[in-house]
C-alpha cells in the first residue's frame, strides 16, 4: 500500500488530484490510501479519510511500502523515522497552497541529501513515482543529542543563578 | 537549614506538526523539571500528556490578525497563570508570541529555527532572534549568516 497524505491544516488538491488521474490512467499497479485533509477534491480510484488520530496514521505508515505527501516536515521526520521510501511535492505560494515557499526549499535540500525523493510539477508525478519503487533512503545523521545538551547545559546554569 | 531549592518551569511551545516533531527530539534536555505546554490543535494533545499541563491556544498566522490577537490573549493568560522561568519553541506563529510574553515577565527564551529553514531565518526566528538568550539553528551556514546564533547540530 502507498499511504498518501497532505496533512490536516490546509486542502491540497493540486498533489490529490494528480495521484487519482495517474491510478485511473492506470499507471500505479499498487493499492493507495489517502488523509486528504481539507482537500476539497475526493478521489474516485483509491480509498481516502479526511483525517486520521494519531494511532491510525502510525498504524497506516507502518504497512505502507512508501510515502506520497506534502513537503511538511511533519510528514518527512515520521516517513525518516520509520524508514519509509518518500517523494514529497511541496505546496507552493503561487497556487495559495501555504504562505511562502518554505517547502520547496527543505524539498530540495533533503532530495539533493538522498532523504527523499522530490517532484515539483505534477507532469513529472508518473517518472518520480517509477522511482520511488527503487527508492532506498538515505538515514539522516542527526544530532539531537548534542542539541539536547547545550540546552540542558542552558537549562543548568540557569537554575543555578536563579535558585 | 538546609532550603530546598525551587525548580525552574519550563514552557515547552510549538504549533502542531512539524515545529512539535523536531521540539519533542529535544525531550532529554527538560528531563526531571517542570513543564508545561502551549501549542496550536487539539489533535495533539493526547501526545504531549508526558510533558505536563497543555493549554492549546488555537492556530494563527499573519493573515488573520483577529485570530492572532484573540491567540495573544489566551497566551498571556497562561504566561500569567504559570510564571515560566525559561520558554523553549521551535515556532512559529505561537511560539513566536509565547517567547516575547514570557520575556515581558522575565523568562529566558531559547529559539531552535526550524530545518525547513534553509536558506534564511524563519520570520518567527528573525524576530525572536533580538530577545533570544539561546538561539540554535540547524544549518551551519544560518549561523554563518547572523551574529548571536549557534549551530550545534541539526535536531533530525
Amino acid at each position: 500500500m502507498i499511504f498518501l497524505t497532505v496533512g490536516t491544516q490546509f486542502p491540497f488538491d493540486r498533489l490529490v488530484q494528480a495521484v487519482d488521474d495517474i491510478v485511473g490512467d492506470g499507471m500505479i499497479d499498487e493499492e493507495i490510501f489517502a488523509q486528504i485533509g481539507k482537500s476539497s477534491y475526493k478521489p474516485r480510484n483509491f480509498e481516502s479519510v479526511v483525517s486520521l488520530d494519531k494511532k491510525a496514521f502510525d498504524e497506516r505508515l507502518k504497512e505502507a511500502s512508501s510515502v506520497i505527501s506534502h513537503a511538511g516536515m511533519g510528514t518527512i521526520i515520521m516517513a525518516l523515522d520509520n524508514t519509509k521510501p518518500l517523494l514529497v511535492m511541496p505546496r507552493l505560494k503561487k497556487y495559495s497552497e501555504v504562505v511562502n515557499d518554505h517547502q520547496v526549499a527543505i524539498a530540495r535540500k533533503f532530495e539533493e541529501l538522498g532523504h527523499i525523493l522530490a517532484v515539483y510539477d505534477v507532469k513529472d508525478l508518473p517518472e518520480k513515482l517509477e522511482k520511488l519503487k527503487f527508492f532506498v533512503p538515505r538515514p539522516r545523521d542527526n544530532q539531537a543529542k548534542a542539541v539536547a545538551d547545550r540546552i540542558a547545559k542552558f537549562l543548568n546554569e540557569l537554575q543555578e543563578t536563579k535558585y | 537549614m538546609i532550603r530546598r531549592r525551587k525548580k525552574l518551569r519550563v514552557c515547552l511551545s510549538a504549533s502542531s506538526g512539524g515545529h512539535i516533531s523536531q521540539l519533542l527530539k529535544l525531550a532529554q534536555s527538560w528531563k526531571g523539571r517542570e513543564t508545561f505546554f502551549i501549542t496550536t490543535a487539539e489533535v495533539v494533545r493526547a501526545n504531549l500528556k508526558e510533558y505536563g499541563k497543555v493549554y492549546v491556544v488555537g492556530e494563527c498566522n499573519r493573515q488573520h490578525p483577529l485570530k492572532l490577537m484573540a491567540v495573544l490573549l489566551k497566551s498571556a493568560k497562561v504566561i500569567v497563570t504559570e510564571k515560566p522561568d525559561v520558554v523553549i519553541s521551535t515556532g512559529a506563529a505561537v511560539g513566536c508570541m509565547v517567547c516575547f510574553l514570557g520575556k515581558l515577565l522575565g523568562a529566558k527564551v531559547i529559539w531552535i529555527d526550524s530545518i525547513t529553514n534553509v536558506e534564511r531565518l524563519s520570520l518567527s526566528g528573525r524576530i525572536v532572534r533580538y530577545i533570544g538568550d539561546l538561539f540554535l539553528v540547524q544549518w551551519a551556514e544560518l549561523a554563518e549568516q547572523y551574529n548571536n546564533i549557534e549551530y550545534v547540530g541539526a535536531v533530525i
